[in-house]
């Protein structure tokens, strides 16, 4: 028998959590562009290196964590338990349980929110976040026609049904199929939804090459200062991001050929250089309660406040695909009572640089925010000060599931460095997907 | 004392080619009579893994790929300087025939999956065995250009079989303990003796089909038991301790394909971390491999 809901229940405080999980540190690979230095290494093989990284600069060698979370993108059927399969190769304890989450480009922050949750619940202490992907070992499928032909043959229990499963069999089926990132309802590549999304919000050229410039600019500094000694370990005779060109120039990026948006009505602007590459490497954040932190003697550089996720109707209303943390980000704000003036940090992914144009030129349009966000006026507007201040996914390159992870990490040292203040992650992806989350200094 | 500075060392440009040394083994096979080992040890200088071989092992032997060499590694490298040193050196036994008895792998610490290295083989160990004589073959890396203790040392012992050799076979050592129990079950294809003679070098016709196998007096391909040897230690899990030594004693070959058992227990030593492994026939009758992984 059911029992009816309680309305006179006390509904939950917005944006109060019982505790909020704090950070204490990340660990990544350098990321690779895909078919270089990693192209031997697994997905499997990356997140092995980035949790063994995390480990040791922990000494969380034999330690039963909670549980660890992270994903893939681009991931092998045989994969289904990728990071328990990872943590087993690792120097936790086996006894460490583990599970996998997809949420395409969001993974890895999605990983974090999932285990933030959990902590703040009480029902885990500890535990690791994050995600990897390799675009130089992607999995390559039967083709679907001969898929279906191979399970009616093992269904078949007559030579007839064996004969007709055979007949259905096409020479052209022995093609493997490869995984293409388009997006299976518009069969747009991401790339062509995001010229579109910059066509609808008159985003430059001239703006995208240099907010690519700078992306380059802050993460060579970043490097030079030694800000990703204790956020990153070396791999397979890497050290740095392989994508990372700190003597790229404004004119160099202007060189480039448009390579997405050249069939739509106005300028193509996307190029090479002001979008990402594809990459491979792994990330993962160490998040605990702040009593596990204590005990193991470990400094808490932020907590994770708060997290929202959005979603947009990118096939039927033609909305951007990669706008949904447009959404997400004034829902999010809102229930925290904080805004843009909060605000001492934005880590906006730069998928492309026109995602993180069009997103901050959507919260400055007035008719934008008060008819589709609901606002009184305009959001507001994102100091570039502010932005992506060690660099992004421009530079950085972009293995789908670590970016998350990659940016917490970040960001989180970035506030503890300051020694206060608060900060806003934004990531978009496929589908039609957004998450956004708030981090703050303790 | 003649300690490795002393030894000769004849140093080649770069780690030998196994085809041809295998064949040069067969057109000139040794006469026997003395029962003398190399003086000369053999060494290449400022070599590091092949990227690509690294992966092909870790992929074979069930290894994640990391930052650093699996345990095993090194012997890969210093396998091809084994042969040069058994058929060009004026070594006493035949290289076709020596059977692995034992082999350890042992390092002071991990080394670096792109470190220069300097890798040395010299034979020692000669001694009467009741089926014939050993003799050890010891690999010693180094860091390129640098003296002093190796940071990793490997250890092959292989069986001469019905060699006499003078004196009375030592009695044979304690056994390292097998554990008992239910395992994990291991299914081995036909062809892995040839995938790992891919990634090793190997060509040694023992382990490549059953056809060369049978013309050395075995019904099927064996597996080769440095790839047995790995995956034992890859089935343990986490990456060992930074300072270790896993030491294996081959007993029954693995013949290929075949389906056989890995048993694990978690062992102490002297107080330090340890754990034993050994791997035997579906049945249990027939022992493969005793392994013992320990914390230095």
């Amino acid at each position: 028998m059911s029992v009816p809901a309680d309305p006179a229940a006390a509904p939950v405080p917005e944006g109060r959590l019982p505790r909020r999980a704090a950070i204490l540190g990340g660990n990544r690979t350098p990321f690779a562009r895909a078919g270089g230095r990693y192209a031997e290494a697994s997905a499997q093989d990356l997140l092995v290196a980035a949790i063994d990284g995390l480990v040791a600069r922990f000494g969380l060698a034999g330690e039963q964590l909670g549980e660890v979370v992270a994903g893939a993108v681009l991931k092998h059927s045989r994969d289904l338990n990728l990071t328990r399969e990872a943590v087993l190769s690792t120097a936790l304890s086996p006894r460490t349980p583990t599970y996998d989450v997809a949420q395409a480009c969001g993974t890895g922050l999605e990983a974090a929110v999932l285990l933030a949750n959990k902590i703040a619940l009480g029902q885990v202490e500890s535990g690791i976040a994050g995600g990897t992907d390799s675009a130089s070992d992607a999995p390559i499928a039967v083709d679907d026609g001969l898929r279906r032909v191979l399970l009616a043959l093992q269904r078949a229990r007559t030579p007839q049904q064996r004969l007709a499963a055979l007949s259905r069999f096409r020479p052209r089926q022995v093609v493997p199929a490869t995984p293409r990132v388009t997006e299976p309802r518009t069969g747009l590549s991401m790339g062509e939804h995001a010229a579109r999304t910059a066509l609808q919000w008159h985003v430059s050229r001239e703006d995208q090459d240099l907010l690519a410039l700078e992306s380059h600019r802050h993460l060579a500094e970043a490097y030079e200062r030694g800000f990703f000694d204790d956020l990153l370990t070396p791999y397979l005779g890497l050290r740095r991001d392989d994508n990372l060109r700190p003597d790229t120039s404004l004119e160099k990026l202007a060189k480039l050929r448009p390579v997405f948006g050249r069939d739509e009505e106005g300028p193509a602007t996307m190029t090479a250089g002001n979008s990402t590459p594809l990459t491979d490497g792994a990330a993962v954040v160490l998040l605990a309660s702040d009593a596990w932190a204590a005990e193991h003697r470990l400094d808490v550089l932020a907590h994770l406040v708060d997290a929202q996720t959005a979603a947009v109707d990118h096939v039927r209303a033609g909305e951007g695909l990669l706008t949904a943390p447009v959404f997400a980000v004034p829902e999010l704000l809102r229930r925290n009572g904080w805004t843009f003036d909060d605000l001492d940090l934005v880590e906006i992914h730069e998928a492309f640089a026109s995602t993180v144009l069009a997103t901050t030129a959507a919260w400055e349009d007035e008719e934008f925010c008060r008819t589709r966000l609901g606002l009184d006026g305009a959001l507001g507007t994102i100091d570039r000060k502010k932005l992506n201040v060690v660099g992004s996914s421009l530079a950085t390159g972009h293995p789908f599931a670590a970016t998350g992870a990659r940016i917490l990490a970040s960001t989180a040292k970035l506030l503890a460095e300051r020694g206060g203040g608060r900060a806003l992650i934004s990531i978009c992806a496929a589908g039609g997907q957004g998450i956004a989350a708030l981090v703050e200094a303790p | 004392m003649a300690g490795p500075s002393t030894t000769p060392v004849r140093v080649l440009p770069r780690t030998p080619s196994l085809g041809r040394t295998y064949v040069r083994s067969l057109l000139a096979p040794r006469d026997g009579d003395a029962l003398d080992l190399p003086r000369r040890s053999v060494e290449v200088r400022d070599v590091r893994a092949d990227a690509g071989r690294l992966a092909a092992f870790a992929r074979l032997c069930g290894f994640p790929l990391r930052a650093e060499l699996p345990l095993p590694f090194p012997h890969l490298i210093g396998f091809g300087l084994q042969v040069d040193l058994l058929v060009r050196e004026p070594f006493p036994f035949r290289l076709l025939g020596l059977v692995h008895v034992r082999q350890e792998f042992e390092q002071q610490r991990p080394l670096g999956a792109d470190e220069r290295l300097d890798v040395r083989v010299r034979a020692t160990g000669l001694r009467p065995h009741r089926r014939g004589a050993t003799v050890d073959l010891v690999t010693e890396v180094r860091p390129a250009g640098q003296d002093g203790e190796p940071v990793w040392r490997g250890l092959s012992r292989y069986l001469a079989r019905g060699v006499t050799f003078p004196g009375t076979p030592a009695p044979a050592p304690a056994p390292l303990p097998a554990p008992e129990g239910p395992g994990a079950l291991w299914r081995l294809p036909a062809d892995l003796g040839r995938r790992f003679a891919g990634v090793s070098g190997d060509v040694n016709p023992l382990h490549l089909s059953a056809l060369t196998a049978k013309a050395l007096g075995f019904r099927r391909a064996l597996a080769h038991g440095v790839w047995t040897a790995s995956h034992s230690l890859a089935a343990l899990g986490g990456p060992p301790p930074a300072a270790a030594r896993f030491a294996v004693e081959f007993a029954a070959p693995v013949l290929l394909p075949s389906t056989v058992v890995h048993v694990v227990a978690e062992r102490e030593l002297a107080g330090r971390p340890g754990w034993s492994t050994a791997v035997r026939s579906r049945d249990g009758s027939r022992l493969h491999l005793t392994g013992r992984l320990e914390a230095l």
